[in-house]
């Protein structure tokens, strides 16, 4: 009881810091002029004008979410150790694993607070462009906050031992390379040697496949996104975040706060 | 516990850094041992870079030790339930700036799962014992260097602790400021915590402290009462006097082997404590003012000296 309330103060603490970045603030903007000016792109095209105009704005908040979510999250603990303000907080009775939780949880709920306005705006741009919406775009959404929940823990890992212009490299990396894993499986296949085979296996079991959370596609044109593997990927997720938060608890565990 | 249990308990701290990534340690104390008893305003003495706040840091389970042990209250430092009943302030705090002082402490309060309803009454309550009452809704951006050292102060002690850690409470405020936080030490100590001061300067030391401990180099020096630091000697006090005629102030020179000083329109008499009373009440009826009245301790900066020089061995604890 006590770790949760440990965990709550600290999240309710880190979303009221990070909502005055105005890093945060500037991609927010462009990621709703994005989605309110794909109404106007999408009529550049004669056909499939719905589609554009989804495709773009669910693009958008895919990148602008990702951006935010490692701009913001590579500083999340290394800015508490700069700015000392750790250490009136672990000299509390405050587990350092509370103190990594809290500052996830609070920065997920706060970029799910602005996944909350984009996909407002996705909704309002849909409706005036008369483009259908169905469970389709909600599932694929959901699948969005899914994958920057991912995003945010690989970026705190970063962040748990790292300075934010590594932990910046680390968690861009991370990120591009989660979304090739399936073409670096494929391609590694197709590969003569064997070890190149066995490497790409390695990097698509290592490295989290952040393209399965990506149903946009299916989304836009109206195609099925089975509940089932829906559910399937948000198991994943929910996996790897343990599993990177675990890892962040750990290095964050050994060090000395000098 | 009882009065004159020890509270903090150091046996052979050691704590070694590695600099950078090569490979070769550095040592940075070397097996300390020091205890801290009940309702004590205990003194952590030493020169920049001597291990006051790497020990602190170890007590506060900011860094681990290499070897030994430290306990608060009973317990390992590196258990963490137990810190509900200890507080810390840290040196120059840093605070989330964009936070009122009253909901800064009320962040604290919540860490230490201090009850929703009596949360806001805390507060208010050591705000108001901080002195900061009247700024409890202004941003901790606006706050003065010597605000922050108070809410500092207010955030080690929101879930009132028995035991308080401050270090170097009195670094960077100027003489108002410091003589501020020394009363509010004295005011905590006598509502019964126990206080440990990490410091350097000796003088808020001499004012405050029952008993101090000196380290130097990673090793402690000397630990005791500081009543037994000032020696077996007789106790001086510094006599300030205004409108002194400077006849009375010779006559009383000599009279009572005092030490004359002066600057501007004031006058200082060092004569033992057996003098004070007689050489105050002449020069009073000589039509002087008398200023202040302090007393000399210059046996723990003697003792310091020595400690920092390496002319105390550990057989001087």
């Amino acid at each position: 009881m006590r770790w949760l309330s440990a965990v709550f103060a600290i999240a309710s603490n880190t979303c009221r810091d990070a909502i005055r970045s105005k890093v945060l603030y500037v991609l927010l903007f462009f990621a709703i002029l994005l989605i309110a000016t794909s109404a106007t792109l999408s009529t550049l095209s004669y056909i499939e004008r719905d589609r554009i105009l989804q495709d773009v704005s669910l693009g958008a908040i895919r990148f602008f979410g990702a951006a935010i979510a490692i701009f913001v999250g590579v500083g999340l603990v290394h800015r508490e150790v700069d700015r000392r303000t750790i250490y009136t907080i672990l000299s509390k009775p405050v587990d350092r694993s509370a103190f990594i939780a809290g500052k996830y949880a609070g920065l997920v709920a706060t970029l799910w607070a602005l996944l909350a306005v984009m996909s407002l705006c996705f909704v309002l741009t849909s409706l005036g462009s008369h483009a259908p919406l169905d469970a389709g775009h909600a599932k694929a959404l959901a699948l969005i906050a899914a994958e920057l929940a991912v995003v945010v823990a690989f970026a705190t890992l970063f962040s748990s031992f790292s300075t934010p212009f590594l932990a910046g490299c680390y968690s861009l990396g991370l990120y591009l390379i989660g979304h090739m894993t399936r073409d670096l499986l494929a391609i590694g296949q197709t590969a003569q040697s064997e070890m190149a085979r066995e490497l790409t296996r390695w990097v698509h079991r290592l490295v989290p496949d952040l393209e399965a959370f990506n149903r946009s596609i299916e989304a836009v044109h109206g195609l099925p996104i089975p509940g089932a593997e829906v559910a399937w990927t948000a198991v994943m997720g929910v996996s790897w975040i343990a599993g990177f938060l675990l890892v962040a608890v750990l290095a964050f565990e050994r060090r000395d706060f000098r | 516990m009882r009065e004159g249990e020890s509270i903090v308990r150091v046996q052979g701290l050691v704590k070694d850094f590695r600099p950078g990534f090569g490979l070769r340690k550095k040592r940075v104390l070397h097996g300390i041992d020091f205890e801290v008893k009940r309702g004590e305003i205990f003194g952590f003495i030493g020169p920049n870079g001597a291990g006051k706040t790497t020990t602190l840091k170890i007590l506060m389970g900011l860094i681990r030790a290499t070897e030994g042990e430290a306990q608060i209250l009973g317990h390992d430092v590196g258990e963490t339930a137990f810190r509900e009943h200890i507080g810390f302030a840290p040196e120059s705090p840093y605070f989330y700036d964009f936070l009122t002082g009253a909901e800064i402490l009320d962040f604290y309060a919540r860490l230490c799962a201090v009850p929703r309803k009596r949360r806001r009454e805390r507060v208010q309550e050591v705000l108001e014992l901080v002195g900061l009452g009247h700024a409890a809704d202004m941003r901790l951006r606006t706050y003065s260097k010597g605000m922050l050292q108070r809410i500092g102060i207010a955030q080690a002690i929101v879930h009132d602790p028995s035991v308080v850690f401050l270090d170097e409470p009195m670094s960077g405020l100027d003489p108002v400021g410091r003589k501020e936080i020394r009363d509010l030490v004295v005011r905590l100590n006598a509502d019964g915590k126990t206080l440990f001061m990490n410091t350097h300067i000796l003088s808020d030391v001499e004012m405050i402290c029952d008993r101090v401990a000196i380290i130097v180099q990673g090793r402690i020096a000397y630990q005791g009462q500081l009543d037994d630091v000032e020696g077996g000697g007789e106790r001086q006090f510094d006599v300030t006097f205004s409108s002194l005629s400077p006849d009375f102030a010779e006559e009383s020179e000599a009279r009572f082997e005092a030490q004359l000083s002066g600057r501007r329109d004031c006058v200082t008499l060092r004569v033992s404590q057996k003098h004070v009373s007689e050489l105050m009440q002449g020069a009073l009826a000589h039509g002087a003012i008398v200023e202040e009245v302090l007393p000399v301790r210059a046996g723990l900066e003697a003792l310091f000296l020595d400690a920092v020089a390496g002319k105390l061995t550990g057989d001087a604890k």
